[in-house]
């Protein structure tokens, strides 16, 4: 991890990486797609609305997943100072808030025919609903506060402290009746799903991750420029 | 994919959805990058010659 900790070094890897991930993701997007609206079947009690399955879940594991990121980077920021650490919490937060804005909507969009209300006050939603929240409100103190040190100091605590709701969404249908079906994919005794079914979306979760790691490599390198940016116009007002 | 199924409305509307969020993030991502970048390479242009 400190090996990435230099800028230079990071900025020279992201550089050489990035049209790799970038093909990758493309590919597997492709993969995905055609497997969730050619190859899958329709579902025997949903029928073709079982389809909305590959674009709600990978987005719904992708917020997770990029909170789970933010958490860590914020950890590692205020324990080892890692120089890079909060450019990487930052930035992930807006595609964060994306992939969960996503699985809400889509989410939304799979109950109204399936459960007959565009929404429920449920565990699973709420506490999606809660992480939601959480990604608007980490990412209003970037914006809220001008001085970059204060903002980070605030953000880390935030992350951390809204890393508790991950394992309650995780775990919200397990510990709480819910309208929403239990893990299907990722749980003890293995996936309940059909084979047919479950390699587009094991294949469409894997193009969001690529997606993610494209685009947070990107954003990371914006920011860092931004930040080279500030430094130049702070010394160049200092020496006027 | 079955467009003249019960509910494709409801399928078509998540998909279109998706993409219309992510193409956003994508180009959003791209152009903030590409804007800062270009940026960055002017003020170190400029402070070069300022300093030859």
């Amino acid at each position: 991890m400190q090996f990435l900790a230099n800028p230079t070094r990071f900025l020279k890897i992201a550089n050489a990486a990035l049209p790799t991930v970038w093909a990758i993701t493309i590919v597997l997007f492709a993969i995905g797609l055609y497997g969730a609206l050619v190859t899958a079947p329709a579902d025997y009690q949903q029928g073709e609305t079982v389809r909305i399955m590959y674009v709600h879940v990978p987005a719904a594991w992708m917020a997770l997943f990029v909170y789970t990121v933010m958490a860590l980077a914020s950890a590692l920021a205020l324990i080892f100072r890692h120089p890079l650490a909060d450019v990487a919490a930052k930035t992930a937060a807006p595609i964060g808030a994306v992939f969960c804005f996503l699985s809400l909507a889509t989410g939304s969009l799979w109950g109204k025919p399936m459960w007959g209300a565009w929404w429920v006050w449920d565990a699973r939603l709420t506490s999606m609903f809660v992480l939601m929240l959480l990604y608007i409100g980490y990412m209003a103190i970037w914006a809220a506060i001008e001085e970059p040190h204060k903002a980070a100091m605030v953000a880390r605590v935030v992350a951390l402290v809204g890393f508790i709701n991950i394992p309650i969404v995780k775990f919200s249908v397990d510990w709480w009746n819910s309208l929403h079906q239990p893990a299907s994919v990722f749980r003890m005794g293995g996936p309940t799903i059909a084979g047919p079914m479950l390699w587009p979306l094991l294949v469409m979760g894997l193009a969001y991750t690529f997606l993610f790691l494209a685009l947070h490599l990107t954003a990371m390198r914006a920011e860092i420029a931004a930040r080279k940016i500030r430094q130049i116009q702070i010394a160049e007002i200092g020496d006027r | 994919m079955d467009f003249s199924a019960n509910h494709a409305g409801f399928v078509i509307a998540s998909y279109a959805l998706s993409f219309v969020f992510l193409a956003g993030l994508i180009a959003s991502t791209l152009i903030r990058d590409r804007r800062l970048r270009h940026e960055l390479e002017r003020l170190d242009t400029q402070r070069q010659k300022a300093r030859s």
